[in-house]
């Protein structure tokens, strides 16, 4: 590849990652923190504990910098903390029933950390694991490697993650996974969004809108038990709706999961062949003009409002839209597809676009 | 009164829906605009009686021969004829601080007028203002929702500043009649003046604000330096008739009217949502320059910005805007370079060019007719003026603002 001249004059600020030493494992080992900046002034921090998305700085409809993720001051209380805050999940993002599934012919029991069920990765997953991190050409790039047997899943996998922020305010997360076995793998970012940039407030007056005809219903476990048109519901926001209106729509499926906890099946696109990227869901704050925008190639998008947050995060204080597979996929009709065998490569790529929206 | 579906079909029941409002305003006509909404994302059919005219006749309505009704509750004559209808309504109407005044039988839509007010205030503190009022309405049965803004104030300024004179800082005026129109203008103006400047202004409605905009522009307010407007309704009729665009709060009417659309849908299938209160937030403001408020230390400076905003595209020279100031040209110029590094001349151009801008934007407009409604001389000076601010030709301008807005 080569580089263009014009970036050798570029100022070294821009575009530059700087890192710090965040804080300590319980065994020692440096926890970094790193920072990647736009033209702008943007600025999101991603640790190498977990691959986390820590902190994202972004202006407002008067180009004031505001904190939009909710985070932990520190490593130690990531590893203390059940909310996933802005984590890398893997080897499984979102439920797996039961905690079983089979491949070709043979039974998998894992971890199960929430009920009976396997839960973003299990105990262990990829969010509390500490990944090799480097810069490259203005990039993070984040490597882990989970052995066979991990949380009960087959197969040594190697997994590269790449971060980059550019000037639009596009992070871009660029997902790799290659596995010497069969295993399920489903990989996702976990950041729980507050646009306002006022820590504490909620999120009810946040406008969402999701290109999803469909979503998954869930049964009193969160798993997916069948698909159903969002049309006359709660949960039709192929116009953009208040998230708060929405909660108070009557709804079963509300009730049962406390509030939003399911994946909006997307609307596929019909050009060429294979997976590709399109904007998906759109979020927006009036009070400060903040606009998310979500890009993914996947074909579901979690839709989680945070009514379980607890101790520092009141519940609704932050929301998710977790591109990835479906929840459970692994035990329903397109397991196959959400398969990584040896000499594939598993690819995702999944970008949160951060602007001020436009004003008429 | 209650009747079996008139035409079962195979595919869906019809059902008959009245809707009782006056929609000759954007807020009432946008609500029932996601009535449609609702109506369009589903497979009900809902047959909708509505007057020719928009406006809503209550004679008779208790004859109505359908299967439900949603009505604007704001309007006391509607809630009383309802008054032991039989059928399943859903009201729609303003948000109440204290829940005693929501109807107990019928569920009930509300725009939130805590969450409305706020919006407005928060946006004129982070415009950095210190001062504040709120431009309400004379009391009357039919606009509750005013005196409902006017307690969203009232708590959000407490709550900054306990020792808030509230009384100052709220003020309802005349209501519009056209005998008393030249006193209401008068009357406010001298409220104007007792206020500390720079202040921001929350009017409860557009309607409100455009009568504001006119009492600065005769009492010589600069507009937004000196006192910065934001109204609320983000009403296009209003936008156009003011010289300077003026910056709304955006009401969530099309969500209010598919959460009526829903509950009405759940009661016809046999649901019970008697006392559910379903509040709507606001759903975004139009920044516009009534409320762009930049502290500036020269008062010169102000009433010459104030000047420009609304004479740029008359063609105004800076002699005119120094004329207008009371100062010599070059003392205008001096006082320019300082607080605003540019030249009268400049920001003159500036808000043509904008103006310019944003009528190719808007509309299939011939280039050279956007050069005389904006003040350029002739159609090849605007034309240069693009080529060296835009890099671009006025017409390509409006080709690309056009294809995207299209995409």
């Amino acid at each position: 590849m080569s580089i263009a001249p014009a970036l050798s004059i570029q100022a070294p600020l821009d575009g530059a990652i700087s890192s710090t030493t965040w804080g300590h494992l319980p065994g020692g080992e440096p926890v970094r923190l790193f920072t990647l900046r736009n033209g702008p002034g943007m600025r999101v921090s991603i640790s190498d504990l977990g691959a986390t998305l820590v902190s994202w700085q972004a202006p407002d409809r008067g180009g004031r910098l505001g904190e939009i993720l909710l985070n932990h001051a520190s490593p130690a209380a990531y590893l203390e903390s059940a909310g996933y805050l802005g984590g890398l999940i893997g080897r499984w993002a979102n439920r797996i029933a039961g905690a079983r599934f089979t491949l070709e012919g043979i039974d998998y029991t894992l971890d199960r950390n929430e009920g009976g069920n396997l839960l973003h990765g299990g105990a262990s997953g990829f969010h509390r694991a500490l990944w090799d991190a480097d810069d490259q050409d203005g990039a993070l790039v984040m490597r882990l490697t989970s052995p066979e047997g991990d949380a009960g899943f087959p197969g040594n996998i190697a997994v590269q993650v790449r971060y980059a922020l550019d000037d639009d305010g596009t992070l871009s997360i660029d997902y790799e996974a290659r596995s010497d076995a069969p295993t399920p793998i489903n990989l996702t970012s976990h950041g729980y969004f507050n646009l306002s940039g006022k820590p504490g407030t909620d999120i009810k007056g946040h406008i969402l809108s999701i290109d999803a005809d469909a979503y998954l219903e869930v049964d009193a476990k969160l798993i997916p038990t069948r698909a159903s048109s969002v049309a006359g519901t709660a949960f039709d926001f192929r116009q953009g709706a208040p998230i708060g209106v929405r909660l108070d729509w009557p709804h079963a499926q509300l009730a049962q999961a406390g509030g939003f906890d399911h994946c909006f099946m997307l609307r596929e696109t019909a050009l060429g062949d294979g997976p590709h990227v399109r904007a998906v869901a759109r979020l927006y704050d009036p009070g400060s003009g903040r606009e998310l925008t979500v890009l993914t190639d996947q074909r579901g998008l979690q839709f989680y409002s945070g009514q379980k947050l607890s101790g520092a995060h009141a519940p609704r204080s932050g929301l998710c839209l977790e591109a990835s597979a479906y929840p459970n996929q692994v035990n329903m009709a397109d397991a196959e597809m959400v398969m990584l065998r040896p000499g594939a490569v598993y690819r995702q790529r999944t970008q949160y676009r951060v602007s001020v929206a436009g004003e008429t | 009164m209650h009747r079996q579906p008139s035409e079962p079909s195979q595919h869906a029941q019809i059902y008959r829906i009245a809707l009782l409002f006056n929609a000759n305003k954007v807020y009432d006509r946008e609500i029932i605009a996601g009535i449609g909404d609702y109506m369009r994302s589903t497979r009900v059919t809902w047959d909708l009686f509505l007057e020719e005219d928009f406006r809503c006749r209550l004679p008779g309505i208790e004859r109505f021969d359908g299967d439900g009704i949603i009505a604007d509750f704001d309007d006391p004559a509607v809630a009383e004829a309802l008054r032991g209808c039989p059928l399943p309504v859903v009201a729609v109407g303003s948000s109440y601080e204290d829940a005693a005044h929501y109807p107990a039988k019928e569920p009930y839509v509300a725009t939130d007028n805590g969450k409305l007010v706020a919006l407005a205030y928060r946006h004129l503190i982070e415009a950095g203002l210190q001062h504040f009022a709120l431009y309400s309405l004379p009391q009357a049965p039919e606009n509750r929702w005013a005196q409902q803004r006017e307690l969203a104030f009232t708590r959000l300024r407490r709550q900054d500043n306990p020792a808030v004179e509230i009384e100052r800082e709220i003020y309802r005026g005349l209501s519009t009649s056209a005998p008393t129109w030249h006193q209401a203008i008068s009357q406010l103006i001298e409220w104007l003046r007792g206020l500390p400047k720079p202040i921001g202004i929350i009017a409860v409605t557009d309607a409100r604000a455009r009568h504001l905009l006119q009492a600065c522009v005769s009492a010589g307010f600069a507009v937004p330096e000196e006192i910065a407007i934001i109204g609320i309704d983000n009403d296009p009729l209003t936008r156009t008739l003011s010289r300077i665009p003026l910056s709304s709060v955006i009401q969530g009417t099309t969500e209010m009217g598919r959460t009526a659309a829903h509950l009405l849908h759940q009661m016809l299938g046999g649901a019970r949502l008697a006392g559910r209160q379903i509040l709507v937030p606001p759903v975004g403001i139009n920044v516009l320059a009534s409320s762009r408020h930049q502290p500036l230390a020269s008062p010169y400076v102000m009433r010459a910005r104030h000047f420009i905003r609304q004479y740029a595209c008359q063609g105004i020279k800076t002699e005119q805007v120094a004329d207008y100031v009371g100062i010599s040209r070059s003392s205008l110029e001096d006082h320019f370079r300082r607080e605003l590094h540019c030249t009268v001349h400049q920001e003159i151009l500036r808000h043509k060019l904008d103006a310019a801008r944003h009528m190719l934007a808007s509309r299939d407009v011939a280039t050279a007719e956007v050069a005389v409604r904006c003040g350029f001389t002739s159609p090849q000076y605007m034309h240069a003026v693009f080529r060296r601010e835009l890099d671009c030709t006025p017409r390509e301008y409006q080709e690309r603002a056009i294809a995207e807005s299209q995409s």
